[in-house]
């Protein structure tokens, strides 16, 4: 009896033990509820104060924008009057309709009149950009032949070349019917007068000018290829920008505004497409790209926010950032062709603006419509814009705990290894013009990193191993590519670096090691997690040669393919969540 | 030789009109500082004008207020009028072309082509 009721004060005790500690328990979880509750209302209460913030400002700029431009016409008009008086007296002068003026008097009447003429197109320059951006030059669009365009801005300019010495090169490789698209014909004649005469102008005499026009079903391309002295990369992008010569001597010797491109782009984007800048691959001078969309598609030079959810195609929600609705347009419909979302911004304040927005939604959860507005997944940001620039809208999107999370790529003219400081908190980067196989790997690579599933390369010989390793990781729901050789590793790599490496030492055409020595060379792959799988004892120094990030060695003969998968699982989980490995 | 009335508030820019048209077409000017005298001007019978090229920014009466005075006028509602503005911009064109001028030019002008601007606004072939 002692014994028994020993054995079920023993019990009582136990029992009473295991719901003290489990009260205790769901007492600790609630508190831990109630804080994290009180830590997203906080995020909330920022977020909402934030886009309170942003709207007000954004209310302010349109308020400023409007006095600017009532101010610029006006400016402009108050300056055309006294110029009337000067071009018109200089011109009647330097003509001799009044009697002859001696040499030296002719040279100074003929600086005055050169320099009344910049300062005439320079406020008509200036007027022009602001009638466009204010939107008040809507495009008359009609169905033009680029080819026809083209050919008519290389007559007009040909006076111009053949003073210089210029050879100009007009080709199509666009199919005949192709080459229709809806445009405002003296707009887009603009511009290609335009990048004709900086062609001229920045050409060696006795050079060529080559324009291309080449198609696909969806868009028109015209290449200007000169044989100048090209533009420094750290320009490419500037030389879009209002006042941005190369040199500080070029207005007054190429007689330009500086203020050309900065017009070309902005009808190009009018009219739904893109414009930019390249070195040519092979000798000196520069291309100038022009991407049209084919069908009517002028774009509104306005707000390119759409709040609006978009239905749930699977792959994700990228918002779009790009003053150059032209670009967004381009990345936009290839992610969207690859089951992505997209939400479009033409501004850092609008990224973050719509950040906000989003993280508030998601944050309201059981509240009906807002419940189903699907996070953000990616920002993919262009550098320089006007306003914030991507340096600070990446910042602020860091410094902002419900934004702090989602991944940025930065899409941009500038190469990734000039990579400067700041990009320290961008998770990954494209460089424009952009390949689309690049960009797909760059975002696949970086919502992989962040809790999507993640992305695996083996790179295993014995076909029926691989494929039991494949099946394995698919049906965990973890990509998995696979790579025979190892010049398909290289490739592999290439396209955009794994989360994690599985590696057989021996292959077709080298082995691990060459494979290992040729990743430690890569800036963003020597660090890669990796499990060498391998069929033999691998010994300590050998180990030292196949080290690159954690590394963990596998001897087949002694760990079945399940065991592998297991290992690879939890080491991708600890990629994805460092922080809480390290609670844990 | 065709009589032309130039019609601008500013002193320089009737000056720099008038010796242009005078030096380059060789025609017979006269010049107005503001719509009212230029109304005046117009309706002189010894010196009625073949055409006027008038401003469109004036103080008092504006080139538009006072082309629809002229109009109101029979004698004067005959002769073309040209604008001769420093506003470029879409909007005031449409508006200057509905109140039924005969062109408009735009400053600054080419002191050289501005008479041959004028002939073929008009019409004249000489």
């Amino acid at each position: 009896m002692t014994a028994l009721s020993t054995i079920f004060s023993g019990l009582l005790l136990v029992s009473l033990f295991l719901v003290g500690s489990l009260a205790l328990r769901l007492a600790s979880r609630g508190r831990r509820q109630q804080r994290d509750i009180e830590r997203l209302n906080e995020d909330l209460k920022r977020s909402r104060e934030f886009a309170e913030q942003q709207r007000n400002k954004l209310a302010l700029q349109s308020d400023l924008d409007t006095v600017k431009d009532e101010f610029i016409a006006t400016v402009s008009h108050e300056l055309r009057t006294p110029l009337t008086s000067i071009r018109g007296a200089l011109g009647l002068l330097s003509a001799g309709l009044l009697g002859n003026v001696d040499v030296k008097a002719q040279n100074l009447l003929r600086i005055a009149s050169t320099n009344t003429e910049r300062l005439i197109r320079l406020i008509n320059d200036i007027l022009d950009l602001e009638r466009m951006d204010s939107g008040r030059a809507p495009l008359k669009l009609r169905r033009c032949s680029m080819y026809d365009l083209a050919r008519e801005a290389v007559d007009t300019m040909t006076t111009m070349a053949d003073s210089a010495g210029i050879h100009f090169e007009l080709t199509s490789y666009a199919p005949r019917d192709s080459i229709y698209f809806d445009a405002d014909s003296d707009r887009m004649l603009q511009v290609l007068t335009n990048l004709f005469s900086n062609a001229i102008k920045f050409s060696p005499p006795g050079s060529t000018v080559s324009v291309q026009i080449d198609s696909n079903p969806n868009s028109l391309l015209l290449k200007v290829v000169d044989q100048g002295r090209g533009i420094p990369a750290d320009r490419l992008e500037a030389v879009f920008d209002r006042f941005q010569q190369i040199e500080s001597s070029d207005a007054s010797k190429k007689g330009g505004t500086g203020l050309g491109l900065a017009i070309c782009r902005s009808i190009i984007q009018q009219h739904g497409g893109a414009i930019w800048a390249q070195p040519n691959q092979s000798g000196p001078g520069t291309t100038l790209w022009v991407q049209l969309s084919r069908s009517a598609r002028a774009s509104d030079t306005g707000s390119a926010a759409v709040i609006a959810p978009p239905a749930q195609r699977g792959e994700g929600l990228i918002l779009v950032c790009d003053d150059d609705p032209g670009i967004r347009m381009v990345v936009a419909e290839e992610l969207r062709r690859h089951g992505y979302d997209i939400l479009e911004a033409s501004s850092g304040e609008e990224v973050l603006a719509i950040a906000m927005a989003q993280a508030a939604a998601a944050l309201e959860v059981g509240t009906g419509e807002h419940a189903r507005v699907p996070p953000i997944s990616a920002i993919l940001m262009d550098l320089y814009m006007p306003g914030l620039s991507g340096w600070e809208t990446l910042q602020q999107l860091k410094a902002l705990p419900a934004t702090a999370a989602i991944p940025v790529v930065i899409l941009s003219v500038i190469p990734q290894t000039d990579r400067p400081e700041q990009a320290g908190d961008a998770q990954g980067w494209v460089q424009k013009p952009f390949n689309e196989n690049l960009l797909l790997a760059e975002l696949g690579r970086v919502l992989g990193v962040k809790g999507g599933p993640g992305q695996v390369l083996l790179v295993e010989q014995d076909m029926e191993l691989a494929r039991v390793i494949l099946d394995g990781f698919k049906e965990a729901g973890v990509r998995i590519d696979h790579a025979a050789t190892l010049q398909q590793a290289v490739d592999r790599c290439l396209l955009g670096p794994p989360d994690l490496l599985i590696l057989d030492l021996t292959l077709p055409d080298g082995d691990g090691f060459s494979l290992v020595d040729w990743l430690r060379r890569q800036p963003a792959l020597r660090t890669l997690p990796l499990v060498v799988y391998s069929g033999r004892e691998i010994s300590e120094a050998e180990m030292m040669k196949l080290r690159l990030g954690p590394t963990q060695f596998l001897n087949k003969s002694k760990v079945q393919p399940r065991e592998v998968e297991e290992l690879v699982l939890a080491m991708v989980k600890r990629l994805r969540n460092p922080v809480a490995e390290q609670v844990a | 030789m065709r009589q032309i009335l130039i019609i601008d508030d500013e002193d320089d820019i009737r000056e720099v009109a008038a010796l242009s048209l005078e030096a380059t077409a060789g025609w017979d000017i006269t010049t107005a500082c503001s719509g009212a005298d230029g109304i005046r001007a117009a309706g002189d019978p010894k010196r009625r004008p073949h055409a006027i090229l008038m401003d469109v920014m004036m103080p008092g009466m504006d080139g538009p207020t006072t082309f629809r005075k002229m109009q109101l006028i029979p004698e004067i509602a005959g002769i073309p009028v040209l604008f001769l503005t420093a506003k470029v911009q879409g909007v005031d064109q449409r508006r200057f072309a509905g109140l039924g001028v005969a062109g408009v030019l735009f400053k600054p002008f080419d002191p050289l082509t501005l008479a041959s601007q004028i002939s073929e606004a008009l019409g004249w072939k000489d």
